[in-house]
């Protein structure tokens, strides 16, 4: 029987010091005692400082999904700085704090050094380790068993968007579940949904270095940081471009904007369909681009009759001569003009219809492939990479737990709506779930309802979670396989426009973890289905994959990336839609066909009663989601997260900035730090995401700040899929 | 900003000013009340060395690198009054346990001939006022250079001064009193106790016209010594300092000097208001110290 | 003409997003606990809905008469003949006279090596031609660095086309950190 360790004895800071001093003994020079991976515990660190001098290493970055160009500097074996590819398309040379801070996480004492299965009750924090042999032997059986049992419907499988996703969906169909969980209904299905269901694309591109006139409704670039992006955001601002942003909260982005409009929480899209009232009044629109691409034009005439911005201003809250000024500005900079297509909007069931509002307003106005408005689908214009081959997949039994597409009809598959998954693993509707395979994602911090998907997850018979650290999902799993960091792994390669990227290794892993490449390969051979990732290792993987390409991998590794010459942009389908009509649908024949009004229209949010408020949600520039906490240099930038309070409701429940207050919904309370500001709607309090993690195992962030998760409730939009997580109310008391 | 300079450097400045005012007091006497006052010198002089001391141990604890501090003696840099502080609190310090030395019962004095030895102490007891002044003063100058609201008044190293002579003499006078041995006589305690009511009153001065100074200056310093009067150091200001450590001592020492404590009191009243002088003096380094910290440019 | 290292930061392009404060802690190994450079928010001013919020990123000024050197008492802090203000370790005792002297705050005491710690405005990282890590990695090319005597340096260009102001002026510290508060569209092409 081999030893059971707890969090404290893996991963004690007495034995990272003792690393530390062991690493200095090696003579490895440069770089501070913070930043020595501990070895009693890890593997092959020795050989590692050994290496001597410089050296640089083109990569990738996966602080988030954005995929920024990196260059190592290594020295001596020790990751000493990352800075951005002046090469990369996504980040031109640049890094933001997360990028910049990949190093801390690296050589964190938190991270998993070797596979580890449960040895306590579930979420007890009681491990023990496990050779890989061992460990993916366990998974493979708990799989087989749960197939063989139950059918593959009962194993779901859930990732997030990484380089090696594709592979894992092969892992998925190979084994043939039709359970698949992604983050997408947690953050934009209404953007893509109402995108895709008007253009037939469900994400655009928005030509900002040209545009003249910007509205957001739901970008906030300055705290979500997409590299590039926001990059463009912050010239085009410097180049005084009006810039008007739609937020109850006065964001980063909004103190960069021309103009910041606090707009009651849910009703964006009257302030949209008003400025589509004016437009259309004062026939402002552009007739010819309506006439040739667009469809169900008369229609919306007669919807956005009533919609005038009088009415508006009672909804929404902004003036209606505002709302009028900004439509005719809006017209007049067209086609140079945007409305951003957004990330998520206010979250409220609603959504969808904003972001169709907000999708027509830009037809109305042809911005479509127009320099300074909407970029249609790169697509075509993008290198393809070579596949592997493998058998045909086995056809999927059994609807999906996440009631795509019988509940929701319109949710992509790809998508799907994970919020629901977790609430049928409790009803045990359709059936019964009984096995979670996690990739890289924390559904636990990033559900609504935490308490509800812990006990979903403690239903489970079989839990295996992959990841580099001990995420609050990977506490209460049941074997957790450690991922290399991004820093010491291959991933699948990365194909923008001409160029095609490469993430490897810029040290050797540090500890007994493997690419989630070889994870899932690994696993598949153990389940006999390896014929389905037909590769020896990574490198052979990649190789495959760069077969259609004058490059070999050697070659691409040492440059960073590859450039196809003479590659020619395709414009030819920019204007054929990938809509049931071809065209743009202002009428949408999709939603016609379910019985639904089939223009952008206006439904009524609900209002929180008196002493209640909206919980607003967002991000910040210094962490990813609920990834990054852990990250001691982010804590250094942005330590815990703090509620938004207004002024007035700060000084009517008596408290002053950093008080503790109580945050209480129907489903749960939390208590947390108030940041007091007159930038946020009196009626809204505010909290960034990601904090109040439960996991024992992430030393640095356990117990800073508090989780939205444990407040917000399960609310779909049952048309996108999306979740309203702004339509859940609070109270507010001092602590 | 957070606190730089903690309670180590508060110590600091406050022995190097109470080593500094013991033994100015105990050169005065020496020089002007001759045989008189021969036990308020002798003491002066066993006392002096000893505060100094455990500050300069104290500073090179608080010392980033303490194992460096001989690079203090390997330059003088004039613009520093670190530097040059440094250079005469060693000298202060070496010639005050020569001062000590030549103050010892003959028959302690084994090095040197008694008729040389008296020779010297003529000399010295006329250099050490001077160095007393320069620890003394480089105290408030020290703090002056940090160009920080408070630290920068230039009224400072008089109040550190007038505040060193104050402890010192107070020291001496409580030490004097203490001693079972060479107890100070009822006509030096008037005298000494007439030269504290009178640095008290000059502290008091000296302190009025340094806030209202700071308070015509710019806004940072306004505010800066908004915190004393009304702000977070307000009750260091007005109780410890002011009230216990100014006003009450007073008190005491003019009711004292009118005669108007029954006797059986005024050895407790002695030992009392000279011990308060002290705790004062500590706090007025303590709050210049500490606020000047706090209270920053903007 | 002598060289005189500086900044200019454009804070209208400054986000706040404080990727320059984690690139140099990377850079230099700067302890947690302490920063060498930050960005500071004048917080959210006015009253809803009439509000604004600026960012203004700093570090150390190498200042012209940097007072952080004259207390200085065993010439530790230096400031050097191209305007880089540095400490010498093997000098520095560690008496933190020089953190309390700098009126900018710009000064820490480094908890592993005892020494005053500061921006070296990346020196080793220029004499490799790179440019300082919170310049190179800025998102919004609000922070700019470059030779303040040379007229086709960015900064010259950018001070010589912009009003600016400089923090503290009448302390008479002499700061070389340059600041431009006016929408700058183009970033010259400069050394």
């Amino acid at each position: 029987m081999s030893k059971v360790y707890t969090w404290d004895q893996l991963f004690s800071r007495r034995q990272f010091i003792k690393g530390s001093v062991a690493a200095a003994a090696l003579g490895a020079a440069a770089g501070i005692g913070l930043l020595r991976p501990e070895s009693n515990l890890g593997q092959g660190i020795s050989d590692q400082a050994a290496v001597k001098g410089t050296k640089l290493v083109t990569t990738i970055c996966e602080q988030c999904v954005w995929r920024c160009g990196v260059i190592a500097r290594v020295e001596d074996g020790v990751v000493k700085m990352l800075e951005g590819n002046p090469d990369h398309p996504n980040n031109l040379g640049r890094l933001c704090p997360r990028g910049n801070a990949g190093i801390e996480t690296l050589y964190s004492p938190d991270r998993i050094k070797f596979p580890l299965i449960r040895a306590g009750a579930r979420g007890s924090g009681l491990w023990r380790r496990a050779s890989w042999d061992e460990a993916l032997s366990y998974t493979a059986e708990q799989m087989k068993k749960i197939k063989d049992k139950y059918g593959a419907k009962a194993m779901m499988f859930n990732s997030t968007d990484n380089l090696s996703q594709p592979f894992f969906e092969i892992l998925l169909k190979a084994y043939g579940t039709p359970n698949y969980g992604t983050q997408r209904s947690l953050c934009f299905n209404s953007m893509t949904t109402g995108f895709l269901y008007t253009y037939g694309t469900p994400q655009p591109g928005t030509d900002f270095s040209k545009c003249k006139y910007m509205i957001f409704t739901g970008r906030n670039l300055a705290e979500g940081i997409s590299n590039s992006e926001t990059q463009e955001m912050i010239e085009m601002v410097a180049r005084g471009v009006k810039v008007v942003v739609l937020d109850p909260r006065f964001s980063k982005t909004a103190s960069k904007a021309t103009e910041w409009l606090p707009v009651r929480p849910g009703t964006d899209s009257a302030f949209f369909l008003a400025m589509i009232n004016v437009i259309i009044k004062e026939k402002l629109y552009n007739k010819v681009f309506v006439n040739q691409y667009t469809q169900g034009f008369e229609d919306l005439l007669t919807e956005v009759k009533d919609y005038t911005p009088e009415w508006a201003e009672k909804k929404c809250e902004i003036p209606a001569t505002t709302i009028r000024r900004i439509a005719l500005d809006f017209a007049s900079a067209a086609p140079a003009a945007i409305a951003h297509p957004n990330w998520r909007t206010s979250n409220f069931v609603n959504s969808f219809q904003t972001e169709r509002a907000i999708a027509v307003l830009n037809a109305l106005i042809g911005n479509w492939a127009q320099p300074g408005g909407l970029i249609p689908d790169q697509d075509l214009s993008t290198l393809k990479l070579g596949v592997l081959s493998h058998p045909a997949f086995p056809i999927a039994q059994g609807i999906r737990l996440d009631g795509v597409p019988w509940q929701y009809p319109m949710v992509p598959l790809a998508y799907g709506v994970i919020q629901t998954m977790r609430d049928n693993i409790l009803t045990g509707k359709p059936y019964e779930a009984k096995g979670w395979l996690i990739s890289r994602q924390n559904p636990v911090l990033s559900i609504p309802e935490r308490q509800k998907t812990i006990n979903a997850l403690m239903k489970l018979d079989f839990v295996a979670v992959i990841d580099i650290q001990a995420s609050d999902t990977a506490y209460y799993a049941d074997v957790i396989l450690p991922e290399s960091y991004y820093l010491e792994r291959f991933d699948g390669l990365i194909p923008i426009k001409n160029k095609i990227f490469i993430r490897q290794p810029v040290v050797e892993p540090l500890y007994d973890t493997k690419s989630s490449l070889m994870i899932y390969k690994e696993l598949a051979d153990k389940l006999g289905l390896g014929e389905f990732l037909p590769f020896k290792d990574e490198k052979d993987l990649l190789a495959q994959q760069l077969k259609p390409f004058a490059v070999d991998l050697e070659e691409l590794q040492r440059v960073g990336h590859y450039e196809m010459q003479d590659f020619k942009e395709d414009h030819s389908k920019d204007f054929e839609f990938q809509t049931s009509s071809g065209k743009i649908e202002i009428s949408s024949g999709i939603m016609a066909q379910m019985g639904k009004k089939a223009v952008p229209t206006w439904n009524e949010p609900p209002r929180p009663e008196k002493d209640h408020y909206y919980l607003l949600t967002g991000k910040t520039a210094q962490h990813t989601q609920m990834f990054t906490q852990n990250n001691r240099w982010l804590l250094e930038v942005f330590p815990e997260n703090r509620a938004w309070l207004h002024t007035s409701v700060a000084a009517k429940i008596g408290v002053k900035m950093n008080d503790d207050v109580v945050l209480e919904s129907e489903v749960g309370k939390v208590s947390i730090k108030a940041y007091v500001t007159e930038g946020i709607r009196p009626d809204c309090i505010f909290m960034v995401g990601g904090f109040g993690h439960v996991s024992k195992g992430l030393k640095a962030a356990y117990g800073l700040g508090a989780s939205d998760s444990a407040l917000h409730k399960t609310i779909t939009d049952p048309i996108s899929g999306g979740s309203a997580l702004s339509e859940t109310f609070v109270t507010v008391s001092k602590a | 900003m957070e606190l730089t300079w903690g309670l180590m450097i508060v110590i600091y400045l406050f022995t190097a000013g109470l080593s500094a005012g013991a033994m100015i007091t105990s050169n005065l006497a020496f020089l002007y009340g001759g045989q008189e006052f021969e036990r308020v010198s002798r003491w002066g002089a066993y006392l002096s060395p000893f505060p100094i001391s455990l500050g300069l141990g104290v500073l090179v604890l608080d010392l980033g690198s303490p194992f460096n501090f001989y690079q203090l003696f390997l330059t003088l840099e004039l613009s520093s009054p670190m530097s040059y502080g440094s250079w005469i609190i060693l000298f202060f310090t070496m010639l005050s346990f020569v001062y000590l030395y030549l103050w010892l019962p003959e028959t302690y004095q084994k090095i040197g001939q008694t008729q040389q030895l008296k020779r010297w102490k003529k000399h010295l007891t006329k250099l050490m006022p001077f160095l007393s002044i320069a620890v003394a003063s480089y105290t408030g100058l020290l703090l002056n250079a940090a160009v920080r609201p408070i630290w920068n008044a230039p009224l400072l190293p008089i109040l550190f001064l007038v505040s060193a002579l104050s402890t010192g003499v107070a020291a001496v006078i409580l030490i004097s009193n203490l001693s079972p041995w060479k107890r100070a006589r009822h006509k030096e305690l008037h005298v000494l106790t007439k030269a504290d009511a009178g640095l008290i009153i000059l502290e008091c001065l000296i302190i009025l016209i340094m806030i209202v100074m700071g308070r015509l200056s710019s806004a940072s310093e306004s505010i800066a010594f908004n915190s004393l009067l009304v702000g977070n150091y307000a009750w260091v200001f007005w109780l410890l300092i002011v009230g216990l450590g100014l006003i009450i001592p007073l008190f005491m020492e003019l009711m004292e000097l009118k005669g108007k404590i029954p006797v059986k009191w005024v050895w407790p009243v002695t030992i009392s208001s000279s011990f308060l002088v002290l705790f004062g003096g500590f706090f007025v380094r303590y709050v210049i110290t500490y606020a000047g910290q706090t209270n920053s440019w903007f | 003409m002598t060289v005189r290292m500086g900044f200019v930061i454009i804070t209208s392009r400054c986000i706040d997003c404080d990727a320059c404060m984690v690139a140099c802690r990377s850079e230099n190994d700067v302890p947690l606990g302490h920063t060498r450079n930050w960005v500071k928010s004048s917080g959210v001013q006015g009253q809803f809905p009439k509000v604004s919020e600026v960012f203004q990123p700093g570090n150390c000024m190498h200042c012209d008469n940097p007072p952080c050197v004259s207390v200085c008492p065993t010439g530790a802090s230096q400031k050097r003949s191209d305007g880089i203000v540095i400490v010498e370790d093997k000098k520095c005792i560690g008496c933190k006279y020089c953190l309390t002297a700098c009126p900018y705050d710009a000064r820490f005491s480094n908890s592993e090596t005892g020494k005053a710690d500061k921006c070296t405005l990346c020196l080793h990282r220029l004499e490799q031609g790179l440019e300082p890590a919170c310049v190179q990695t800025c998102l919004g090319k609000s922070r700019l660095a470059g030779d303040l005597n040379d007229p086709s340096s960015v900064v010259s260009m950018l001070i010589a086309q912009y009003p600016t102001r400089i923090l503290l002026k009448e302390v008479g510290t002499g700061p070389n950190i340059y600041y431009i508060d006016e929408a700058v569209p183009d970033i010259p092409d400069g050394k």
